[in-house]
């Protein structure tokens, strides 16, 4: 376990106001990768920034609600000029519309504060392996924000899983997302797709990921229209 | 269909034939004067002259002997008396226009108006009974002293001479058929004519009842001719005959434009030419009354036409263009035109009867054509209360329809005002409040480890727990179904029991598009969370099952795990938690039961109906 954790994201950088929370999260990491992870904090909006340019992490846990300003904001400049960064958002409970906007500004994950530390910190160590948590609510908001509904199983001729379908999702993403949806437990979507949790929540990170590369297409393109309209 | 017409033609030429012998009959013990001499003589010649008698046959019409003569013209008849014992009836059948009659040299009957305006004497027979001493045995001479106009027929009919009986039936036939008749039928025409006016004064977008009334009205005017005793309200014949003729001629268009009409067609330039020949002969009447007497034969002769023309003409339309009220208009067309002919044969004197027969046969006709009308005007109303019949229900239909939507819509909103309401109430919850709790649940974690600090946690915990079903059912209880609401309680609890290292196992059964409602859903996620935290904390098992499936009309719900059990009797490991499940479940309107044993689980079991 701890080997796996070693590997990935060495420097983390906590972006909260809340003291006690920074120190939540912090205990929480330390907890995981030991005492040799590089860890920063920052306060506010301007602090992460100067922090990453003294020296950029491979994770980031942002706050929403900041002194200076929406953490959603950051996530977003985050994503722009460091996609290389891990960004994960962390909001008290996580209402969709936050973590939706969080997730299409490029984060690809979340955290609930409200959630126990044992919670917490599965979260986290599922992050740090490459993976993304995810819950009913957001999956079938994610399922909402897709063009056409994912028609997967009843499909007459059965695709591929890599095959992509709807906004760039392949089969078994929309198949993921249908099951997190419903409410099946982890276990049972794992014995239902024959994946183990990890790659399931690989796969939801990817799922996370084309959510932003999706969303900023189609901003890039909104705002290319209104240009040509001018 | 194709034969009949030659055989209703045949029909018709037997039916003028018999109208030409009804009147030729003769009664035994009358004899018919026909043989007579006559002389003309100046408007106030008192006394016949002596010489200049010409024998005439009756019935005599003097102006195609003397053409221009008007003024009087004296007949004399004779007839030989057997035995003057008994007296004898003696019958003048037609004097035009007035006159006076003598026998052997008496008077015994002089009309009103001897000279213009004269008086109308033709329209009626004239019934005499003669005694001694006026009746001789032997000859027996009636002299008749007729006023007359040359252009209107001036002259004289037959006379009969016989048994009082049977000259007096003999002149009742006549009196009632020309005279009597003809009364009856002015008082139908106008009765109708004055019906339909009313009708069409009440509706006069139906032309049609304007035309028949004014068609009806012209021919009562029209057969005035044959009942006015004098030329009143004119001052001469002249004028009179004028009159007579603009009415027939008016009666005549109305018709046609009537029939036109009741095909629903209009011909404008002949209608125009029609009212243009009405107007000329208004004005011939008004301004020429005796050139209109002189020439209405053949004034009157395009009307004539027009009067059996039209009728002939929409016959031929109602063949081709078949429909029930035409066919009925067209048989009442067909009955008359039998007298019809007989008529206009008399007029131009192609026949010499001595009455017009139309009299018969113009009250059925007119009856006919009022019921076509009458069923037309029927069919109409019935046309019209059937489509507001129609009209009311679909009015209705719409009323209901959109009260539906309306209220539809009220309720939209109403449901849209409280969803937003309750998500500001649980923006603010989770905001200000939560945040607090959440908060305060960091910070006690933080200090220093007390029995104290631990019971307080585990109490933020449960609030926050709550807090957070409340938060999701009031959310999305608008966009899904129970079962997508149990669906992030399993997910967390699935997540919570593994790190326990309890199996947690679900099972929802026919729960889609089940919905509770905010508060009922809320207390079922209540009560499964509580009996889920019962098992995490107390029972020490290994696996617990959950399941809710529908039942019928009822909901199942059962959280079973293999844990410590308990002693039901003694209810020592049960405490607030079950008496909480027992609220819920009182709340739900549904009943909990426990399964419980030591060492062997528990299951705790709710069920309640779906409808409230």
């Amino acid at each position: 376990m701890k080997s796996v954790t070693d590997t990935d994201q060495g420097q983390v950088l906590i972006v909260e106001d809340d003291v006690a929370t920074q120190r939540r999260l912090a205990r929480l990491l330390a907890e995981q990768a030991g005492d040799d992870a590089g860890m920063a904090i920052a306060g506010d909006i301007d602090a992460a920034k100067a922090q990453c340019a003294e020296r950029l992490p491979d994770l980031a846990l942002v706050d929403i609600g900041l002194p200076d300003g929406c953490g959603i904001e950051l996530i977003a400049w985050l994503h722009a000029s460091h996609p290389q960064v891990v960004t994960v958002v962390v909001s008290t409970w996580g209402d969709e519309e936050t973590v939706l906007a969080a997730l299409q500004a490029g984060a690809t994950g979340y955290l609930l504060k409200e959630r126990d530390d044992v919670e917490l910190s599965l979260a986290l160590q599922s992050i740090r392996r490459g993976g993304a948590p995810i819950d009913p609510f957001v999956a079938k908001r994610i399922l909402a924000l897709l063009p056409a509904p994912p028609h997967a199983k009843n499909a007459a001729k059965p695709r591929k899983a890599t095959e992509p379908s709807g906004a760039g999702l392949s089969d078994r993403e929309l198949d993921i997302l249908s099951l997190v949806a419903c409410g099946h437990s982890n276990r049972q979507i794992a014995e239902l797709t024959a994946l183990s949790r990890l790659t399931i929540e690989s796969y939801t990170k990817n799922i996370y990921r084309k959510l932003a590369v999706n969303s900023r297409t189609a901003a890039v393109f909104e705002a290319k229209a209104r240009r040509l309209l001018r | 269909m194709r034969r009949r017409p030659p055989a209703l033609l045949a029909a018709w030429l037997l039916a003028i034939l018999a109208i030409g012998t009804l009147h030729a009959q003769q009664r035994p013990g009358v004899v018919t004067i026909d043989r007579a001499e006559a002389v003309p003589a100046g408007w106030h010649d008192d006394t016949p002259p002596t010489t200049g008698w010409t024998p005439v046959t009756l019935p005599d019409d003097w102006s195609a002997r003397w053409p221009h003569h008007d003024g009087v013209v004296w007949y004399r008849l004779h007839w030989n008396q057997a035995d003057a014992a008994h007296p004898v009836g003696l019958l003048v059948n037609e004097v035009r226009m007035a006159g006076e009659v003598y026998v052997n040299g008496s008077l015994i009957h002089r009309d009103p108006h001897l000279v213009e305006p004269l008086s109308r004497s033709w329209i009626k027979p004239q019934y005499f009974l003669l005694d001694k001493p006026l009746l001789h045995a032997g000859d027996n001479t009636l002299t008749v002293r007729v006023s007359g106009l040359a252009d209107y027929q001036p002259g004289l009919g037959v006379a009969l001479v016989g048994d009082p009986r049977a000259a007096y039936a003999q002149y009742h036939v006549g009196w009632r058929m020309r005279f009597q008749l003809q009364l009856y039928n002015q008082a139908i025409y106008l009765a109708m004519g004055l019906m339909f006016l009313v009708l069409w004064l009440f509706r006069r977008r139906d032309t049609i009842y304007g035309w028949f009334a004014a068609s009806t009205a012209f021919t009562a005017v029209f057969e005035w001719n044959n009942i006015a005793p004098s030329t009143w309200p004119f001052a001469s014949t002249d004028v009179f005959q004028s009159w007579n003729m603009v009415s027939y001629i008016a009666a005549s268009v109305s018709l046609g434009v009537f029939l036109l009409r009741f095909c629903r067609q209009r011909w404008p330039r002949t209608e125009a030419a029609l009212w243009i020949y009405t107007g000329a002969t208004v004005l011939c009447a008004l301004f020429a009354p005796h050139l209109l007497g002189t020439w209405r034969f053949k004034l009157a002769l395009p009307a004539v036409v027009l009067y059996y023309a039209i009728p002939l003409a929409f016959i031929a339309y109602t063949v081709r263009h078949r429909q029930p009220e035409r066919v009925a208009l067209a048989i009442c067309l067909l009955i008359p035109l039998p007298a019809n002919v007989h008529d206009v044969l008399r007029f131009f004197e192609v026949i010499h009867d001595r009455m017009y027969v139309s009299g018969l046969t113009s009250p059925l006709t007119l009856l006919g054509m009022s019921v076509v009308l009458a069923y037309r005007f029927a069919a109409a109303m019935r046309r019209i209360e059937a489509f507001n019949v129609e009209l009311r229900h679909e009015v209705d239909a719409a009323t209901s329809s959109l009260a539906g939507t309306l209220a539809r819509q009220h309720a939209l909103e109403l449901d849209h005002t409280r969803i937003g309401e309750r998500l500001h109430l649980v923006r603010d919850l989770h905001d200000g409040f939560g945040g607090s709790l959440v908060g305060a649940i960091v910070t006690l974690e933080q200090s220093p480890p007390t029995p104290e600090t631990a019971r307080t946690i585990a109490t933020l915990k449960e609030l926050r727990d709550d807090l957070r079903l409340v938060i999701d059912t009031t959310t999305h209880e608008q966009l899904t179904d129970l079962a997508g609401l149990l669906a992030p309680l399993l997910h967390r609890w699935d997540q919570r029991l593994d790190m326990a290292g309890i199996d947690g196992r679900w099972r929802l059964d026919a729960l889609e598009g089940l919905r509770l409602g905010a508060t009922r859903s809320l207390d079922l996620l209540r009560f499964l969370q509580e009996a889920l935290t019962n098992v995490l904390k107390h029972s020490g098992a290994s696996r617990v099952d959950v399941a809710v499936r529908r039942l019928g009309g009822h909901l199942h719900v059962e959280v079973r795990d293999d844990g410590r059990g308990f002693d039901p009797a003694t209810r020592k490991t049960g405490g607030a938690g079950l008496a909480s499940l027992h609220a819920r479940a009182t709340r739900l309107g549904g009943h909990l039961s426990l399964d419980a044993a030591p060492t062997r689980g528990v299951a705790a079991r709710l069920d309640f109906p779906l409808a409230t």
